[in-house]
C-alpha cells in the first residue's frame, strides 16, 4: 500500500487499563488462566440505558471504544465506518443457536439473531451518531482488521477526509473450550507475564475492541503516520525474511505479535535474524491472542511513537528507550497463516 | 388474575432485561410502548416470543398483537381468555 494516512484519534478497551487513566503508569494486568478478558468500562456515559439492556459484551465494548475514539479525534460525526472482526458477537451467536435447539426452531427471540450478525457494531455506531456514509465490516480471520485498514487507506487515497476504523473481538467460555480442543491454547496454565519464556504449543486467549480515526492530513494531535502496509498469506520459505528486510530497514523499534506458541515461533525468529539489535516489544502478554489483536498492537505502537516512551510496567525489562523512535515496524501473524507488516512514522 | 399479572411483570422484566425495574414499578394499565415502560418494536417481538414460550399462545395477526400488548392488564386478559376453562 502506497501513500500515508494519519492516526488522529484512537481508543482501546482491552484486558489492560487502556480506556481511562494514564497509560504510562498503568499497572500490568496478568493472568494464569490462559485467558485475558477485557476490563469493561462504565458504559452508561456512552450508551443510553434503553439500548444497553439489549446489548451483549462485544457490542458494548465495540460501540463504547468507537465513541471514545470519535471524542478523542475531535471529529464530531465520523465519515465511513470500516471495521474488522473474526467472530463478531459470539455470545449472541451461541444464544441463538442454543435457542434453535431448545425451542425446536420455533419461538425464536429476534435480538440475538440480529446482534449475531458481524456488522451489528457498525450499525449501532451509525445509528447512534447518525452516520449515513459508507459502512462496512470485514470478516477474514487474522486479516479482518487489516482489510478494514486497507479499505480505509484506499478511501483516504481517493479523497475521503477521515474514516472510523476499528476491530472488536470477544472470547466466551464455549469458544475458549472449542479452540482448546484444536490446540489454540497452551495445555498448562501459564502466567501471562512469562508468556515468552514458556515456549510450548498454543498461546493464551484474549479479546478487545480498538478504534482509530484515520485522516489524509496530519494535525497537531496526530499520533502517528501509517506509511507502509503489507499482508502476506502463508508466505513461501524465504519470502517473509525478504519482505521484512525491505519493509523495515529504517525501523528504530519493533512491535511484534510474539505469543509463546512454539508451533509458529520460527516466524518471529526470522524477524530476529533480520533486525539484530533493534529493540523489540511483544504485546500478546497484554491482550492475548485473537483474530484482530493486530489492532491493539497498532494502538500500542502509535502510543509509543507519539509519547516517545513505553508503558514502563508493561515492559519492566526494557522500560526506557535509549534513542528517539522515528519509525516503528509492526509485525504480527495469526497462527502462521495471515502475516501483517505495518510501518509507523513519527509526525 | 392478580397472580398472573405479577408473574407476567416478572417475565417481562427478565425477557427484556429491564435492569432497574421492579414488578411493582409497572402499573397494570400503563402503556408498555412509547410512554410507560418506553418499549420499542423489537421489544414487541420479544413479548410475542414470551407469549409463545411461556403460555404456548401464538399471535398470528399483527393487528391483534397491538391490542394485546397495550398493557400488562391487556396481556393478562388475553392470556386468561386462551386458558382452558
Amino acid at each position: 500500500m502506497k501513500g500515508k494516512c494519519y492516526i488522529q484519534g484512537m481508543a482501546a478497551i482491552s484486558p489492560q487499563q487502556t480506556f481511562e487513566g494514564d497509560l504510562f503508569s498503568a499497572p500490568l494486568v496478568h493472568t494464569d488462566s490462559n485467558l485475558l478478558a477485557c476490563m469493561e468500562p462504565d458504559y452508561k456515559p456512552f450508551i443510553p440505558a434503553n439500548s444497553l439492556r439489549r446489548m451483549t459484551r462485544v457490542l458494548k465494548i465495540g460501540l463504547t471504544a468507537a465513541l471514545r475514539c470519535i471524542q478523542d479525534s475531535g471529529i464530531s460525526i465520523p465519515g465511513p465506518i470500516v471495521t474488522g472482526t473474526g467472530k463478531g458477537s459470539l455470545q449472541d451467536t451461541e444464544k441463538f443457536i442454543k435457542e434453535i435447539v431448545t425451542y425446536k426452531e420455533t419461538a425464536l427471540n429476534p435480538t440475538p439473531f440480529i446482534q449475531s450478525t458481524y456488522n451489528s457494531v457498525n450499525g449501532l455506531i451509525a445509528l447512534q451518531q447518525k452516520c449515513t456514509a459508507y459502512n462496512n465490516t470485514f470478516v477474514h480471520r487474522g486479516f479482518s482488521f487489516e482489510n478494514a485498514l486497507l479499505d480505509s487507506m484506499m478511501l483516504i487515497q481517493e479523497g475521503t477526509s477521515h474514516t472510523l476504523t476499528g476491530a472488536f473481538e470477544e472470547i466466551t467460555a464455549e469458544h475458549f473450550y472449542i479452540k482448546s480442543r484444536i490446540g489454540f491454547w497452551k495445555e498448562n496454565k501459564t502466567d501471562s507475564r512469562e508468556l515468552y519464556q514458556h515456549l510450548s504449543p498454543g498461546t493464551i486467549a484474549g479479546e478487545g475492541a480498538t478504534f482509530f480515526t484515520l485522516t489524509g492530513q496530519p494535525s497537531t494531535q496526530t499520533y502517528a503516520a501509517i506509511s507502509g502496509f503489507k499482508m502476506l498469506y502463508k508466505p513461501a520459505p524465504g519470502k517473509l525474511s525478504t519482505t521484512l528486510k525491505d519493509f523495515g530497514e529504517s525501523a528504530d523499534l519493533i512491535i511484534t505479535g510474539r505469543n509463546g506458541d512454539s508451533n509458529h515461533e520460527h516466524f518471529y525468529q526470522e524477524l530476529d535474524s533480520c533486525f539484530p539489535g533493534i529493540p523489540q516489544f511483544p504485546f500478546k502478554h497484554l491482550c492475548g491472542e485473537y483474530d484482530t489483536a493486530g489492532a491493539f498492537g497498532l494502538w500500542l505502537a502509535a502510543q509509543i511513537i507519539k509519547a516517545q516512551q513505553v508503558p514502563r510496567q508493561w515492559f519492566p525489562q526494557q522500560a526506557v528507550l535509549s534513542a528517539p523512535v522515528n519509525s516503528i515496524l509492526f509485525y504480527n501473524h495469526f497462527y502462521g497463516e495471515q502475516h501483517v507488516m505495518l510501518r509507523l512514522e513519527r509526525v | 388474575m392478580e397472580e398472573l399479572k405479577k408473574k407476567l411483570k416478572e417475565q417481562i422484566i427478565e425477557a427484556l432485561n429491564l435492569q432497574d425495574t421492579k414488578p411493582e414499578d409497572i402499573d397494570d394499565n400503563a402503556p408498555l410502548f412509547g410512554e410507560g415502560l418506553g418499549l420499542d418494536s423489537i421489544d414487541s417481538l420479544e413479548l410475542m416470543v414470551l407469549l409463545e414460550r411461556q403460555y404456548h399462545i401464538k399471535v398470528e395477526d399483527p393487528r391483534e398483537g397491538r391490542k394485546i400488548l397495550q398493557s400488562v392488564q391487556s396481556m393478562a386478559e388475553f392470556i386468561q381468555s386462551k386458558q382452558p376453562a
